[in-house]
């Protein structure tokens, strides 16, 4: 099966999105029946090298040779038909369908040539299922599936017409611990029956667990390519990186630091969703004057719930929240930075920026009166562009005047603007949550720099991250979360890897 | 007022409505507000009673004014997709184009602003009266109605059949739940919207065609009077299922027929005829407030530890 | 000040190719029917600047338009699609007239703000409904505003054939409001409302409001994004359900001031569409406030010189609507070339 059967080979491709080159120039060559795992950071062009195997892309140069034979492939469509199937990181299923519906979606087996052929696709559906062993009901509407299983009406919508490559982008990053488990064991009798798979992801610790090579994309350039036996995370990191990882970091690990009194404290705040699953199970932890509390875990075991429960963005249905000694449970948005808080969101284009307005009003968005921009009540423009430009020279907003739409920036200098809004107040306690993602390194040095200069300030910080290096490199104490629950706090010094990662698999005891 | 009178009453009142209703409808799956079905009507009126009167031929007036409609559907596609406009704008676009439009033409060709009134007009095909009359109440509500009216309730459940029988109809509705999934399924989204639209002018023509055509035989500058719109009520009310929908339409249909009735009883006309809007806004309003309660999150008992 | 040009031209420049393919269909159409389509573009552009009459219906026309116009200002800024300003408007007339009408014996000092006020509440109203449903239960407001248009036409209907009509008039129309409570005429032009005069003041007002106040930086914030308003503790729904309330408020003063200033009584057929014709100048005006004044007057000016135009020529007046039509039907669509996904 793992012989040198070349089935998709990629020479020097590139791709530029106007004078932007988001791939300089990848070659790969992926063996028939291997599971390839495609590593980078966030931003190397991994997304974009899928999109143009999948013909939503086309390439600027260089040549896709499939089976041998220089190819190409203009829609999703012709890369279905050349045996290309692809499972994207956000679902391309219609919740209102059945399953059956959904894998035949833009192909129904007709009857009389105009009526869907329903029987005839619930057979061939559940003759899918059976052969691959899924567990899904045929006749199932998707919005009723939990997302493990809509991950797994994918993947077949994907095999269901042959694929012999199949590609799979970020596939773990929606799924809880068991769920990545039962996609592993998947991915494994699909390889067992001879198929490929291209694995796309950023989480060293997977592409240990599932695959036969690795391929590390940097900068829009294939790095390496190596045998997965062959290598250890931290080479595959380094190839990720460009260099050793952890430059910055928490000096003298924390242990001769003394901290203040408590900033924030959380008492068994829990969190429901309209089923009754606990999103938030009981949490309670304290974050003190001058730490840093990272929050590890694998997206979305509770830790976006957390950030905007402590934010007063979504609403607690049991426990208390308390902010510098003030009882916040039921207070605003506004009330909560009023008493101290400053919150970093995890998306900065979701809830981070308004892309359409200015930067100057996006940094002066919650500093109007304090800033002092107010004069006799209004908006004095003076004042509000002094202030923004005194903004962007400090936190070194590149490409930016005060009046430039924030959408024009790229993703570290718009990150560079959150944090310049949330930083202006000098909060007692920072929110921060996934900090560095999308950002080259550059831009993560100088946030890490914020951060801990937060810190040394005396304020608390509660730094909320799925990337364990910077959870590592930056925090005095390490809380993991796991499946809505604070697993433990770990002091640094007891916190290594090992410990982290079986607490982040939803593992209690070793640790204790 | 017999019952067959009433339901036959009803029955006419109702098939303009049902018509748009539908019309709004299938664009609504295809996940597009249609606000044009007004003016699609309008023009359709217009094109029968004009093609109508030049010719002398009802199935040439007919076969105009349906046409006409589609063209106008066509027209607003390809703005909205094809060049990006936003869909409301240009769908009341469409509606003052029309009306500015068919008040164009009554003033430089007819020269009468106040509408189109030929002293002669060919009848359409209507259900002979006494042919149903072996069934009870509803044959004798039938007698009379023209063959538009019998397009009108098989369209019901032809629309029905469309939309979940059929693969075109499920790639529509799939274009309009999630159009992300669609494109990556090879549906091409704007073709499939471009279709909705287009079946919508094809309704709303043969409501315009009703409107004009059945007993009138004259065009009047608003003679649709928003039954477009008490359409886009209707599909709203019935939440974009057919045979809702075509329920809603009957009910505010209902209301119309009783609008006339009613001023005998001193109830102003205009409350009546209000029902469908204030219908739609509650309708609307009930439908989210369900959703809104179902997503609630769960109580937690407090007392674990 | 550079800024300010530049930002201004960048308002205008796409609308602007919208205007001129109208207006060049709408050349080609006259040219058709006349023979001479150059008077007649004269007439339809500048005949309202022959006379002083002339020009006193003219800012007449353009007093509602802007104020319908503002007010659509303040609920796009907010995000909330309002194509609710022709009921507005409606509700302002109608509660002004009624004020007018039933309390005609007070003295006017407190019946005209009375009647002003009673306007701005009856339209503020009516932008609350869809508001404070979109904000709650996340109710679509094109819908509801839509259905409300129709709702209140037909109330008005209502009270003007049955409630306070004048009997010795042809028509719905009202009994006229007390004289002692009508406008004053602008100084230097008889026959126009000092009515226009508020329009203008409120249009600089409204620039203020959303571009120079903390009030005006959150609406904005809301309108563009939501989440993002939330987040940095805007009260985003007071701030939508407050600009709803000034954009209703705005088009029912718009009512109020049509019946004090220019009617002297309520016509159920008073308005030709100045709903959607404020709504088209609004985003003519890429929903800037001094923009959309500018826009008011283009189409005020379009609006009397179709009238002119018919009378010179054999050109119909309701070739402007077909204009209208058309310039609505293109102007959101992106019609520059070599820009497509």
């Amino acid at each position: 099966m793992t012989g040198t059967d070349i089935i998709l080979s990629l020479k020097g491709i590139a791709k530029s999105f106007g004078d932007k080159a988001a791939l300089k120039r990848v070659d790969l060559d992926v063996r028939r029946g291997e599971v390839h795992v495609i590593c980078g950071e966030n931003g190397a062009g991994k997304s974009t090298l899928m999109n143009i195997l999948v013909g939503i892309h086309a390439p600027s140069a260089g040549e896709i040779v499939l089976d041998g034979r220089a190819v190409r492939i203009p829609d999703p469509i012709a890369a279905s038909a050349l045996g290309i199937g692809m499972v994207h990181q956000h679902f391309t299923l219609v919740p209102s369908m059945t399953v059956a519906e959904n894998l035949f979606l833009g192909r129904q087996p007709r009857r009389f040539g105009i009526f869907s052929d329903r029987r005839e696709m619930v057979s061939r559906a559940q003759e899918l299922i059976r052969r691959y062993n899924f567990g899904l009901d045929a006749n199932a509407r998707v919005a009723q599936l939990s997302v493990g299983q809509r991950q797994r009406v994918e993947i077949l919508k994907a095999l269901a017409f042959d694929a012999e490559l199949l590609i799979l982008d970020e596939p773990t990053a929606v799924l809880t611990p068991p769920e990545v488990d039962e996609l592993l064991e998947v991915i494994d009798g699909l390889r067992a029956r001879g198929r490929t798979i291209l694995f796309i992801t950023h989480k060293l610790r997977e592409v240990k667990s599932v695959s036969d090579r690795v391929t590390v994309i940097r900068h829009g350039e294939s790095i390496s390519t190596h045998r997965t036996a062959d290598v250890s995370e931290a080479d595959i990191a380094r190839d990720m990186v460009g260099r050793d990882v952890f430059l910055v970091g928490r000096k003298g690990g924390g242990a001769a630091r003394s901290f203040g009194a408590p900033v924030l404290r959380l008492d068994r705040v829990s969190m429901a969703n309209p089923h009754g699953r606990l999103l938030l199970d009981h949490v309670s932890l304290d974050v003190r004057a001058g730490e840093v509390l990272g929050i590890a875990g694998v997206d979305g075991n509770g830790q976006t719930e957390l950030s905007e429960a402590i934010a007063g963005l979504m609403d607690i249905q049991a426990g208390s929240i308390r902010l510098a000694g003030r009882d916040v449970t039921r207070a605003s948005a506004a009330e909560r930075q009023a008493s101290g808080l400053g919150f970093v969101p995890e998306d900065r284009l979701d809830r981070g920026l308004s892309v359409t307005m200015s930067v100057a009003e996006n940094i002066a968005a919650t500093n109007y009166s304090r800033a002092g921009i107010l004069r006799h009540g209004f908006v004095s423009r003076a004042r509000l562009d002094a202030f923004a430009a005194e903004k962007i020279r400090e936190f070194d907003v590149r490409g930016a005047q005060p009046s430039t739409p924030v959408g024009w920036l790229s993703g570290g200098n718009m990150q560079k603007v959150v944090i310049a809004r949330e930083l202006q107040r000098d909060p007692a306690l920072l929110v921060i949550c996934q900090p560095t993602r999308g950002l080259d390194i550059g831009a993560s040095e100088f946030v890490y720099e914020r951060i801990l200069a937060a810190a040394d300030r005396g304020r608390a910080v509660l730094l909320i991250s799925s990337e364990l290096s910077e959870i590592f490199a930056l925090s005095d104490r390490i809380g993991v979360m796991y499946s809505g629950r604070l697993m433990r706090v770990l002091e640094r010094a007891e916190a290594d890897e090992a410990t982290v990662g079986y607490l982040m698999n939803g593992g209690e005891e070793r640790a204790a | 007022m017999t019952v067959s009178s009433l339901l036959a009453s009803v029955l006419e009142q109702s098939t303009p409505i049902l018509l748009a209703a539908l019309a709004a409808m299938i664009t609504l799956r295809a996940n597009i507000l249609n606000v044009a079905v007004e003016g699609m009507m309008l023009v359709a009126a217009f094109t029968a009673i004009a093609v109508g009167s030049m010719t002398g031929s009802a199935a040439l007036a007919f076969f105009a004014a349906v046409a006409a409609a589609i063209l106008l559907s066509q027209l607003l596609a390809l703005l909205t997709l094809r060049f990006s406009a936003d869909f409301i704008v240009a769908g009341l676009g469409i509606n003052l184009l029309a009306a500015g439009g068919t008040l164009f033409m009554l003033e430089r060709f007819y020269n009468s602003p106040g509408g189109l009134r030929p002293t002669s007009f060919p009848d359409v095909w209507h259900v002979p009266e006494g042919s149903l009359s072996f069934i009870p109440i509803v044959g004798k509500a039938f007698e009379g109605q023209s063959f538009i009216v019998i397009l009108a309730l098989a369209a019901v459940p032809l629309s029905a059949v469309f939309l979940y029988l059929t693969p075109t109809g499920a790639n529509l509705r799939a274009a309009g739940e999630d159009e992300h999934a669609a494109r990556s399924a090879g549906i091409r989204v704007a073709w499939m919207k471009a279709l909705a639209v287009g079946i919508s002018g094809l309704l709303s023509g043969l409501a315009g065609a009703q409107l004009a055509m059945d007993k009138l035989h004259f065009f009047l500058p608003d003679m649709t009077s928003g039954r477009g719109f008490i359409g886009l009520a209707a599909t709203l009310f019935g939440g974009g299922q057919p045979w809702m929908t075509a329920a809603a339409s009957f009910l505010f249909g209902f209301f119309g027929a009783l609008g006339d009735r009613l001023q005998v009883f001193a109830i102003p006309s205009q409350f009546v005829l209000m029902l469908p809007y204030v219908a739609a806004i509650v309708g609307l309003t009930f439908a989210r407030w369900r959703v809104h309660r179902r997503n609630r999150p769960a109580r937690i008992a407090e007392s674990k530890p | 000040m550079r800024e300010a040009t530049l930002s201004l031209f960048r308002a205008l420049g796409a609308p602007l190719v919208a205007i001129a393919i109208t207006m060049a269909l709408g050349f080609l159409l006259v040219a058709s029917i006349t023979d001479d389509p150059v008077q007649a573009y004269r007439d339809l552009l500048f005949a309202n600047f022959d006379s002083l009459g002339n020009f006193a219906l003219f800012l007449n026309r353009a007093t509602p338009l802007t104020l319908i116009a503002l007010g659509v200002i303040f609920a796009f800024r907010a995000g909330i699609f309002n194509v609710g300003g022709e009921g507005q408007l409606y509700a302002g007339a109608i509660a002004a007239t009624v004020v007018g009408v039933f309390l005609a014996d007070l003295p006017a000092v407190l019946l005209l703000p009375l009647a002003v006020a009673t306007g701005i509440i009856a339209g503020a109203i009516l932008g609350w409904i869809p508001a404070v449903l979109k904000v709650r239960l996340a109710v679509d407001e094109v819908v509801t505003t839509l259905m409300l248009n129709t709702i209140v036409l037909l109330f008005t209907s209502y009270l003007a054939n049955q409630v306070i009509r004048d009997t010795a008039a042809y028509g719905a129309v009202s009994r006229v409001v007390p004289q002692a409570i009508w406008l004053p005429p602008m100084p230097g032009v008889p026959g126009a409302t000092s009515g226009f005069l508020v329009a203008v003041v409120l249009a600089v007002v409204a620039w203020v409001v959303l571009f120079r106040t903390e009030w005006g930086a959150q609406v904005r914030a809301a309108g563009t994004n939501l989440r993002f308003a939330y987040a940095v503790g805007v009260p985003a729904d007071r701030r939508i359900i407050g600009a709803m309330l000034v954009a209703g408020g705005l088009a029912g003063l718009a009512g109020a001031l049509y019946v004090l200033g220019i009617g002297h009584r309520f016509e159920q057929n008073f308005s030709p569409a100045y709903g959607l014709v404020g709504l088209t100048c609004a985003l003519l005006a890429r929903i800037h406030p001094i923009g959309a004044l500018a826009t008011a007057l283009f189409y005020a000016m379009m609006l009397n010189g179709a009238a002119y135009m018919q009378i010179s020529t054999d050109v119909p007046r309701s070739l402007v609507n077909l204009l209208t039509g058309l310039l609505v039907l293109l102007m959101t669509a992106r019609l520059t070339a070599g820009r497509r996904g």
